[in-house]
């Protein structure tokens, strides 16, 4: 009955990785369908403890197995189709023990998602555990693993930058935007240009929260377009001037060969706007705004090299933030192990004792006839010393198993628990 | 004795020094926590700093002025350092409040000379605490605005790589502003106590001492900051350095006035 802590935890489900989306979207679940699942599973006993976790990306089920084990949880998936009534068996992943707390960590953490370092994930996974609890269906083991888990995504969202860094020539502006504003809330800016990049890079600043967009482009009906497309304000190509007091962000993206915004036009605007900082951003080859702007006091600019070293950064520190993210994850798997080894032994050590107290006693009334003999307070002598000697031939082992799930040697700790449960043969 | 009462704020602040210099030497308790960790230094602080100056019979000197900085600095640092953004504040704070404080337990603890004529007064803990509440401000303004030069280099030398972990200009200029009128405000109404309570106490000339003159110097010097800031738009860069300049300053007349000038504010021999 001795079950390693290994082998307790079991997940199954299918994601992303493993399965279409016209699988997943088939497979999906509400939540009073997780409802009916989770009460099901323990109703038939087919786990003790049970975890759903249903997002547009995947299906997945975390399960402390029945007396049936992994295979009637595996039986019991079979029983449902694919889109075409197919078998889900190719679509499926399952994971045993550390494998499967490791990808409950992962998926928290979005190292698993789609997108790393989406947030969503987070919320949805505190959902399912509400639901679960809720249903009743999270025992000693899933209990300490979704606490556990809630833990490690935190911990790997406040330790790594895996968030925090976008991708993205447009979202690179943003990021520069946000070091100079702090927040794009009440902030204006003037797009020079209706092209591809300056369109992206406006997008994603109003994406970003930016309040309000002036489009100027040379061909009047383009920056009309882009600004209905943006939501932002078309106006007349030799008018730009005029607004670049007005505005905090500045993107010139023409085609133009020579430079449009001048040193003196900044310098204007600036006087005008009482040095509260502009920042602007050059896209194009040959450069639009006079490098000279740079040196002015209050004006930030950045050409289209500065935003691809911002990018690059992005991916840089995103991929190590993975590896810390990893590394976080791997160390709490090993953590959470050792720890249940702790919770799971706790129940054996009950059975052992039962059990030897269970032997005293017999042993006991086999010698009923000589204990006749004895007076009452003999019989409670006897009492008491055959209570000690149990204790005493129990101290070493028990003590044993305590300090092999405190180390986390498996190996051990189920062979000692093996040789004290496992019914005479 | 009650120098005793300063070692549970001493060894905060050394902490706080030393998780700020020597990165990741403590870990992430004490990383995630320093506010907190500040917030418990500044009240074991305040009260052993009151336990001072009522074992000094409410005559508070030198050390107990160096004390109370230490403490204004303090108190700042753990006012505005939520998030992790903020922290490189206590790069600038934590070792110079560490400094004062170790620097007020050695000192010999002497009396100022108008103390000596006037005795205590209820004047002395209003005059002091609001000049201290002041130079915490001014702290603040000092550290944010070299944080908001580091950034503004590196934004200008377009060296951007890891800059998101700083706060962004516009914040900082914020702050850097707010607490230059906070210490301003404080200042103010700290040389008005003094002043009262000089002219209804002292009957010498009081207004020619080196102090209060170099004292209103300063003043005026973080007056024509703001107002050229309100005025004429002098933010950022410039409110920065009004801000360094005039911490140096006081500073200086913290740590060297009342000792190479003589002066109602100077120390008996």
């Amino acid at each position: 009955m001795a079950m390693g802590a290994e082998q307790s935890i079991f997940a199954l489900g299918l994601n992303h990785h493993t399965a279409p989306v016209e699988v997943r979207e088939r497979l999906a679940l509400d939540e009073p369908a997780i409802r009916r699942h989770l009460h099901m599973l323990r109703h038939r006993e087919l786990a003790n403890e049970a975890l759903l976790l249903s997002t547009c990306n995947r299906v997945e089920l975390y399960a402390v197995p029945g007396e049936g084990g992994t295979d009637a949880l595996l039986e019991w998936v079979r029983g449902f189709r694919g889109p075409r009534g197919e078998s889900l068996e190719p679509y499926l992943f399952r994971h045993h023990g550390r494998d499967a707390v490791r990808h409950l960590f992962r998926v928290a953490s979005s190292l698993d998602s789609l997108v790393i370092g989406e947030p969503q994930i987070l919320g949805q996974v505190k959902e399912a555990v509400r639901v679960a609890d809720e249903s009743a269906a999270l025992g000693r083991v899933l209990n300490a693993l979704c606490r556990r888990t809630l833990h490690v995504a935190k911990r790997v969202r406040t330790e790594t930058d895996i968030g925090r860094k976008r991708v993205g020539v447009g979202n690179a502006g943003v990021d520069l935007a946000l070091q100079i504003f702090g927040s794009l809330d009440g902030r204006r800016a003037l797009l020079l240009g209706a092209g591809e990049m300056g369109t992206q890079v406006a997008h994603a600043l109003r994406s970003g929260g930016l309040d309000e967009l002036v489009v100027a482009n040379r061909t009047f009906e383009r920056a009309v377009e882009v600004a209905s497309v943006e939501g932002g304000t078309p106006i007349s190509w030799d008018r730009f001037d005029e607004y670049l007091a007005r505005v905090d962000i500045v993107i010139a993206a023409t085609g133009s060969p020579k430079p449009i915004v001048d040193l003196a036009m900044v310098r204007t605007a600036l006087r005008k706007r009482r040095y509260r900082p502009i920042f602007l951003v050059d896209l194009s080859v040959p450069r639009n705004i006079d490098p000279r702007v740079d040196d002015l006091d209050s004006a930030y600019l950045f050409n289209v090299d500065h935003l691809r070293q911002v990018v690059d950064q992005g991916l840089a520190s995103r991929e190590s933030a993975r590896d810390r993210a990893e590394e976080v994850v791997e160390r709490e798997a090993a953590r959470f192990l050792k720890a249940l080894a702790r919770i799971e032994v706790g129940p054996s050590i009950g059975v052992i004792t039962r059990r030897a107290e269970e032997l005293r006693q017999a042993e006991l009334s086999r010698s009923k006839r000589l204990l006749e003999n004895l007076d009452e307070d003999q019989r409670e002598q006897l009492d008491a010393l055959t209570r000690a000697l149990v204790k005493k031939v129990l101290h070493r082992p028990l003590q044993q198993i305590h300090a092999s799930a405190h180390e986390g040697d498996e190996l051990r700790l189920s062979h000692l628990l093996q040789a004290f449960t496992e019914e005479d043969s | 004795m009650e120098r005793l009462s300063y070692l549970l704020p001493i060894l905060v602040y050394a902490l706080l020094s030393i998780d700020h210099l020597v990165p990741r030497l403590f870990g992430e308790v004490v990383r995630s926590n320093a506010r907190w960790i500040a917030l418990l230094g500044t009240v074991g602080h305040l009260v052993a700093l009151l336990l001072a100056v009522v074992a000094h019979g409410g005559t508070p000197g030198f050390s107990e002025a160096l004390s109370a900085a230490s403490l204004g600095m303090m108190a700042a640092y753990a006012l505005v350092s939520a998030g992790d953004r903020m922290r490189p504040l206590g790069l600038v704070i934590a070792p110079l409040s560490t400094v004062l404080l170790s620097t007020a337990l050695v000192v010999p603890s002497r009396t100022v000379l108008a103390l000596a004529e006037t005795g205590a007064s209820p004047w002395l803990p209003i005059h002091l605490g609001l000049i201290f509440a002041g130079l915490g401000g001014f702290t603040l303004s000092f550290a944010v605005g070299l944080l908001y030069l580091v950034v503004r280099w590196r934004l200008k030398r377009k060296q951007l790589s890891g800059l998101s972990r700083l706060p962004s200009l516009e914040v900082l200029d914020r702050i850097q502003f707010r607490a230059m009128l906070f210490g301003f405000l404080f200042l103010t109404l700290g040389i008005a106590a003094g002043g009262i309570w000089a002219a209804a106490s002292l009957e010498e000339a009081w207004t020619l001492d080196p102090k209060v003159i170099f004292t209103l110097l300063i003043w005026l010097w973080y007056g024509v900051a703001l107002q050229v800031r309100l005025v004429a738009g002098w933010r950022g860069r410039w409110s920065a350095l009004f801000s360094i300049v005039g911490f140096a300053g006081l500073v200086f007349s913290l740590l060297a006035f009342n000792f190479l000038v003589s002066g109602w504010h100077g120390y008996g021999s």
